[in-house]
């Protein structure tokens, strides 16, 4: 299976092991991905925001690029605002006036025949839980992980076309296919705050801190997501938030690629595991997977 | 009977015509229910609630819905647009507003989002790709926090996880883009 990757922004920074992840992992199960050549950033938060115009030009910028990219008709993107923007932009794209003044601005025509899908959509819905279950060499069992989708990932459905938005299940059924249990919680489509973090960090620690508690609460060990920016605020601002909560969290948070990996018998290091801010060293040698 | 003038009771809707023709949200379905306030996350943050900048928009109170940080403090996590059982979509009618706002220059008070939005949007147009070390250093200085989240910063420069250089992908390609977009909206 050959597919167009766009990796976005975080990908190529803040969330590097995300990226290392996923390319591990997809190359294990034999999907090959083309990164787009010369892409560019979505627009993500801020586009659509200011300019709505270009909230939809840069995807479709980006759009006409996968085109290019071989000829390939689906593009994978790990990032939870990438894949939302794209898919944004596509909807509303549909409008004929909209799609015009798009198309003179990225001076190219903007393809509309193509699949976009997360990464989690690309391991589950492509690839296969069953073909995923074969390939577990060092099963997780009695791992009880929260999956955290976020916003993004199933919201809004008319964008993201997901039928259970409020309540996924997606990644519960991946993990159980490593062995791991998906704990049943209350959050797991809760906001973290996602951008706030850098203009109001208050309102992210508090909604991050919330996450966190809920996941505690229902016993689970660790944190699975899929969305750079929710890493970013629940890994990174445990110790902000330990400060200011007199709360005491050391909850791991993987990308629920690096669980697959791990489980695929890929080595931590290799996965980028140990750039994570919440240490995982402790966590990985008590579970003997390194 | 009680006499009603006729200027008390006429409806300024220029407003939700312009949110609709932006947009394309009719704000005038809106009942009221609170759902989009109950399910919004960062409600306890807002001095108003979502359901109620429907209602400003609704009845033309431009300055009611631009002055309250509401708009400044949604999230963008489409709850609201998710469960409206109305089927607008707030949280573009929030985006919508704020575009509103920034055009014209009304001052939203210490907000730091729309300067965060600009200094994002620069580096898209300049560099085509967004550059996270920069991105947080400049809005630090802009707002007279240089040393916001500096041990988190040092952390992530350690461990790899900050590119402290730009990297540059063709910025003529995006430069051009939102130069004839410019062109476009006049």
């Amino acid at each position: 299976m050959k597919l167009a990757y766009y990796p976005g922004c975080s990908l190529h920074s803040s969330s590097i092991e995300y990226d290392i992840s996923t390319r591990k992992v997809c190359a294990a199960l034999g999907v090959e991905l083309v990164e787009v050549e010369d892409w560019i950033c979505c627009g993500s938060s801020p586009a659509h925001q200011c300019d709505d115009l270009m909230s939809v030009a840069l995807p479709a910028k980006n759009l006409a690029l996968v085109r290019e990219t071989g000829g390939l008709k689906e593009v994978c993107a790990p990032c939870a605002s990438c894949y939302s923007r794209l898919k944004v932009a596509q909807r509303r794209l549909e409008d004929e006036d909209l799609r015009k003044d798009v198309e003179m601005v990225i001076d190219s025509k903007y393809p509309d025949d193509i699949e976009v899908l997360h990464a989690l959509d690309v391991i589950t819905e492509k690839v296969g839980i069953d073909a995923v279950k074969e390939k577990v060499v060092r099963s997780l069992d009695g791992l009880k992980v929260a999956c955290y989708y976020g916003c993004l990932m199933t919201r809004p459905p008319k964008v993201t076309g997901k039928g259970r938005f409020e309540n996924p299940i997606q990644m519960e059924s991946l993990m159980e296919a490593l062995g791991a249990e998906g704990v049943d919680w209350n959050m797991k489509t809760f906001c973290c705050g996602a951008a706030f973090a850098l203009t109001q960090s208050d309102v992210v620690l508090e909604l991050t801190r919330r996450i966190l508690a809920d996941a505690e609460s229902v016993g689970a060990d660790v944190i699975s997501v899929g969305c750079p920016l929710c890493h970013a605020n629940l890994d990174g601002r445990q110790t902000q938030i330990n400060n200011k909560f007199n709360t005491n969290f050391h909850t791991p948070i993987f990308y629920f690629t690096e669980l697959m990996g791990l489980a695929m018998g890929i080595e931590a290091k290799d996965l980028g595991i140990f750039k994570h801010i919440t240490e995982v060293e402790d966590f990985l040698k008590e579970r003997a997977l390194i | 009977m009680k006499v009603v003038k006729q200027e008390d009771i006429k409806l300024d809707s220029s407003f939700a015509e312009e949110i609709a023709r932006r947009s394309g949200e009719n704000v005038f379905l809106c009942y009221q229910c609170r759902k989009c306030a109950s399910g919004c996350p960062s409600r306890m943050f807002m001095d108003g609630t979502p359901t109620e900048l429907m209602r400003y928009a609704q009845l033309g109170m431009v300055d009611e819905a631009m002055k309250k940080n509401t708009i400044w403090y949604c999230l963008s996590c489409q709850t609201c647009s998710t469960r409206c059982p109305q089927d607008i979509d707030i949280a573009h009618v929030i985006d919508t507003m704020r575009i509103i706002v920034q055009e014209r220059k009304i001052k939203a008070d210490d907000n730091k989002l729309p300067l965060f939005n600009r200094l994002w949007m620069t580096m898209i147009k300049y560099m085509g790709r967004a550059y996270e070390a920069g991105l947080v250093a400049s809005l630090n200085l802009f707002t007279g926090r240089p040393t916001k989240d500096m041990a988190l910063g040092m952390k992530m420069i350690k461990k790899g996880k900050l590119k402290l250089l730009p990297s540059f992908k063709k910025p003529f390609a995006t430069m051009k883009m939102f130069s004839r977009a410019k062109k476009l909206k006049k």
